[in-house]
């Protein structure tokens, strides 16, 4: 019984490290923007197919696609971007519904380009197993759970110190005065929304180097990011981290105690009452759900 | 993808030029599932039928050639009806059914209305059959699936089993029947249903490991899941001595995508590979799917092939006997009895194929070997044989 | 720790459009039902074909869903992802009364309505959650009675699915369950749906709430208790919703947990409100009918697999340059004239 349980937990902090690699870039664009991107999912998709593309034309390893699901998913997003900028009224609602048709439009690109094959990296090293005492783990697992440390810590650097991310921070509180300090919003939402993608093409290689993707999984994504970025609470980047961690051990725990069948129930469960009893979320700052 | 490309566009462009069958052509219709959750499945059917007819209409016998007209059903029974309604109006003398008891149902009762035989290999439930419909055959049903897993299992004598299965309607059935028939027989048996969407198997696999201890692992799923099953065994290895799965398992294609994990694994078959002069079809058919789509024979077209194949001889027999037109191929459906790929096939009164049972295989270094039941078996089981 | 601040979300549908045609003033009752019924009426005239009546249905279920969900969105100021929840009850409901009760189908039919309503009591906590967190809320709903449905399989038949249960019955010698009568009886479905919103929107319970929709903090110092009207809109719109699962279920005659509770049930009145322009009464419908019937007839052949990729262009565009909606666009058009 402890084996298992120990196995849980291990297993269920490798696969929340890759659901918290997914909901950064989400939280990024929502905690700068008050804009739930759900093509998110979607562009880490597109980088998920861009590390296939590579892997299986050229042979090399899944993570040497990174520059070129950068570069895809940049274009992406900058175009993404552009449209959400143009508009005008009930910013909230209507990006929603924008973001999600352009989810459409990507899943179904994907669809047309590389059909519904079920697709992963055929790289042993990244498949091998390795033993940490009692508990095992694919390598491709470790290998992103270090890249979602390394790219939350750069993250949360990136919006403390650097004069683009102090300037996200300050158009996303208050709008005005930030554009009286001389700080364009337009750029700077344009960055956050940039970094996102940069997140999410990291997320979509790691994805395909650990786990199987098709194209109807991007939508999945959303959702499972969108419950992190709830359980966390708007403002707090290790927040995201540990929140999406505590979703992968919950269900890796609800697959042990209980029935594998109740695994989606369990996370949805927990999405509720967080969203109803704890309105900041777990990690949040303040209140913010008006 | 130039390929698709182009079969998309002669599809659209077949579309529109309207269902009118030329002069001496019969038009078969059929609904697939191209895009939504099954469209991987849908795909591969649509291969296969194809292939069927091309070669149908190559025979030299062949009086009265088949054109085929498709209709993705988008997984949907709504749209299944549609094309069901539409394939008919346009002078469809069959249809050919997609994949899902839940699509099929709907579809076949539409085409009952409409007086127009229909034909499955997709839809497994015993609740289609309970019908009673007059115009609705299928050559497979989860009885077979049942019967195929459980001989092999049977003959290896485990004395426990796990059962990893997807809640899923088709998986889901297979699981629960396979449970029944081998505790029925004392061996010991746990079930884990799982949801789709889980990716992570470690958790379960571990169960199977350190609880269950058991002797076999047995999946009832898709690709996608034998997949993340498979991996996650490699992971932990738990102590059994082989893993055996469902449909589109043990097929060249899974072993060309994922050759670290096919090895030694068992799934439902039908064709050893490279396909055996055993069989003088079987060979036809690989060497014609290998030329027009560039890849080896699949488990869903094998299926389609033969269903299709054999809606064609009844066409040709009713064409023949004059009662195309008269509604006469309902008959011609049930005087037929033959050997087919997947073994015999003959339809009883409510339109399914009692006598369809499966046969396993085994990867074997890139090699797929038939080892259950020995009347089919091309080779000996590697047991225990694992993929590590 | 880094924090990403803002100000509070606002309501999602807050301020009106700027022209008052398109909030303001609603089309007659009497104007809109006969036009309704004259378009209505047009394909049984032509003599369409089962096919074409078939897609009509279908495009109309979408249409009521579509109804409910702008019902909710304009009245009840709520964006919902999760409308698939309520069809779903609906459709089961209705089915298992129908074949373990042996209750008339046309009785079952409202009481699939009623149960979604009891389902979505469970959603009210949802209303205190602005924008984005109550659409995804309520798409969380939707996944959990899924997995209900699938694990209660004593009661649903789980993943493998319910069938054999009564189809549509016929009244006054009309077969509804033929394609004509199904046709029919969805279109007079549809029709007193429409006037049930037109009713509700010229009502007391409307007029306080377009003045939340203004301004909620004005409408709250006078007394107006937004939380309860915004809830007496959630449970209309899952009752209009659970109807239409009802009537899809006798239509269809099969039902399982991932069809029942599909996220196409969700997503298309979404496509086919905004398409329609989600604040007018014949936005939604008109809507789910030209998107369905140009996605089945027009896309499907142009592109055989992927032609949803045209209905995320349809929703961009529609976002992008006609935040009104196809009526929008016409009344612009017509103002013009006028």
């Amino acid at each position: 019984m402890i084996d298992l349980v120990l196995q849980a937990l291990f297993s269920g902090i490798l696969v929340g490290s890759v659901y918290a690699l997914v909901a950064l870039g989400l939280a990024l664009s929502f905690g700068a923007m008050r804009i739930i991107n759900l093509a998110h999912g979607e562009l880490v998709l597109l980088a998920a197919y861009c590390a296939y593309l590579v892997e299986s034309r050229t042979g090399l390893d899944p993570y040497a696609a990174i520059p070129l699901a950068l570069a895809v998913v940049a274009v992406v997003a900058a175009a993404l971007f552009l449209m959400i900028d143009r508009i005008r009224e009930h910013r909230e609602l209507n990006s929603l519904i924008l973001t999600f048709g352009i989810g459409i439009i990507l899943t179904n690109a994907i669809l047309l380009i590389f059909a519904s094959d079920v697709r992963t990296t055929s790289s042993p090293r990244l498949q091998d197993a390795t033993s940490i005492g009692p508990v095992y783990a694919m390598n491709g697992e470790l290998v992103a759970f270090a890249l979602s440390l390394v790219l939350m810590v750069a993250l949360w650097w990136w919006l403390k110190k650097s004069w683009y991310g102090r300037a996200v921070r300050a158009v996303s509180s208050n709008r005005a005065a930030a554009t009286l300090m001389g700080i364009s919003p337009v750029r700077t939402e344009l960055a956050a929304f940039l970094v996102a993608g940069a997140l999410a093409s990291f997320a979509g290689v790691a994805l395909y180097a650990m786990s199987v993707v098709q194209p109807a999984l991007g939508h999945a994504l959303t959702v499972k990011a969108f419950i992190v970025t709830v359980l966390a609470g708007v403002g707090s980047i290790p927040g995201v981290f540990l929140a999406a961690i505590l979703l992968g051990v919950t269900e890796a725990l609800t697959v042990t105690l209980a029935s594998s069948a109740l695994q989606e129930l369990v996370g949805m469960v927990l999405f509720l009452l967080v969203l109803f009893l704890l309105p900041n979320g777990l990690f949040g700052a303040r209140a913010r759900r008006g | 993808m130039l390929r698709r490309v182009a079969a998309a566009a002669s599809i659209a462009l077949a579309a529109l030029c309207g269902g009118q069958a030329h002069a001496d052509e019969i038009l078969v219709g059929a609904h697939m599932p191209l895009t939504g959750s099954l469209a991987r499945s849908g795909q591969a059917f649509d291969e296969g039928m194809r292939v069927a007819i091309q070669m149908f209409n190559a025979r030299p016998e062949t009086k009265h050639k088949i054109r085929l007209q498709v209709i993705d059903d988008e997984s949907t029974p709504a749209k299944a009806v549609s094309a069901v309604e539409k394939l008919v109006s346009d002078g469809a003398v069959a249809v050919i059914g997609g994949y899902g008891s839940n699509i099929i149902g709907p579809a076949s009762d539409a085409s009952n209305r409409l007086n127009t035989t229909y034909v499955t290999a997709g839809a497994v439930s015993d609740e289609l059959t309970a019908r009673g419909l007059k115009t609705f055959f299928r050559i497979n049903n989860n009885a077979g699936y049942q019967r195929g897993m459980g001989t092999l299992l049977e003959t290896l004598k485990p004395a426990s089993v796990s059962i990893l299965a997807s809640t899923k309607e088709a998986p889901a059935l297979l699981a629960k029947g396979l449970q029944k028939d081998l505790a029925g027989k004392g061996i010991k048996v746990t079930l884990h249903e799982f949801d789709p969407a889980i990716t992570d198997f470690k958790p379960i696999i571990n169960k199977v490991k350190l609880q269950d201890k058991s002797e076999i692992l047995v999946m009832s799923a898709y690709e996608n899941d034998y997949v993340g099953i498979i991996r996650a065994a490699k992971v932990l290895k738990p102590p059994v001595k082989l893993i055996v799965g469902a449909w589109s398992l043990a097929t060249p294609k899974m072993y060309t995508e994922f050759p670290d994990l096919m090895n030694n694994i068992v799934g439902t078959s039908f064709l050893p590979f490279p396909v055996e002069m055993k069989d003088e079809e079987g060979k036809r058919f690989a060497e014609a799917y290998k030329k027009t789509y560039n890849k080896e024979v699949e488990y869903l077209s094998t299926l389609s092939f033969v269903e299709t194949t054999i809606l064609a001889e009844a066409i040709a027999r009713a064409a023949e006997a004059g009662t195309l037109k008269s509604r006469g191929l309902p008959d011609a459906m049930r005087k037929t009895e033959r050997e087919t790929l997947l073994g015999p096939v003959q339809f009883d009164a409510t339109g399914d194929n009692p006598r369809f049972t499966v046969a396993m295989g085994q990867h074997q270094g890139g090699r797929i070997v038939l080892v259950s039941p020995e009347s089919a078996a091309t080779g000996k089981i590697v047991y225990p044989g694992l993929p590590w | 720790m880094a924090s990403l601040d803002s100000t509070p979300a606002a309501a999602p549908l807050e301020g009106a459009p700027p022209r008052a045609t398109a909030r303001g003033r609603m089309p007659g009752n009497a104007a809109l039902v006969a036009g309704l019924l004259v378009l209505a009426a047009l394909p049984l005239v032509l003599g369409a074909s089962n096919y074409m009546l078939g897609l009509l249905i279908s495009a109309l279920i979408l249409a009521g869903i579509a109804l409910a969900w702008a019902l909710l969105g304009n009245l009840g100021g709520m964006v919902s992802f999760g409308h698939a929840a309520f069809f779903g009850v609906g459709g089961y409901t209705s089915a298992l009364l129908a074949a373990k009760l042996d209750l008339p189908v046309l009785l079952t039919v409202p009481l699939g309505g009623l149960v979604a309503v009891v389902a979505s009591l469970a959603m009210l906590p949802a209303l205190r959650l602005s924008g984005p967190y109550f659409a995804l809320a309520i798409l969380a709903y939707a996944q959990i009675f899924r997995i209900l449905a699938t694990e209660a399989s004593w009661l649903t038949g789980g993943a493998a699915g319910f069938q054999r249960y009564p189809g549509l019955p016929t009244v006054f010698g009309l077969d509804l369950a033929s394609r004509t009568g199904s046709y029919l009886l969805l279109v007079a479905v549809v029709a007193l749906c429409a006037l049930a919103y037109v009713a509700v929107w010229r009502s007391h319970v409307g007029l306080a709430l377009r003045a939340i929709a203004e301004s909620e903090d004005a409408t709250r110092v006078v007394g107006v208790n937004s939380v309860l009207l915004k809830s007496m809109m959630l449970l209309l719109s899952a009752f209009i919703t659970g109807v239409f699962g009802a009537l899809n279920a006798h239509i269809i005659g099969f039902l399982e947990p991932d069809y029942a509770f599909s996220g196409i049930w969700s997503v298309m009145p979404i496509i086919a409100a905004i398409f329609g322009g989600y604040r007018t009464v014949v936005g939604p419908i008109g809507g789910a009918v030209v998107i369905y019937l140009f996605d089945q007839v027009v896309a499907k052949g142009l592109i055989a697999v992927g032609h949803q990729i045209i209905l995320g262009f349809v929703l961009v565009v529609m976002v992008l340059a006609a935040p009104n909606g196809l009526v929008g666009l016409l009344k612009a058009k017509g103002g013009r004239h006028a």
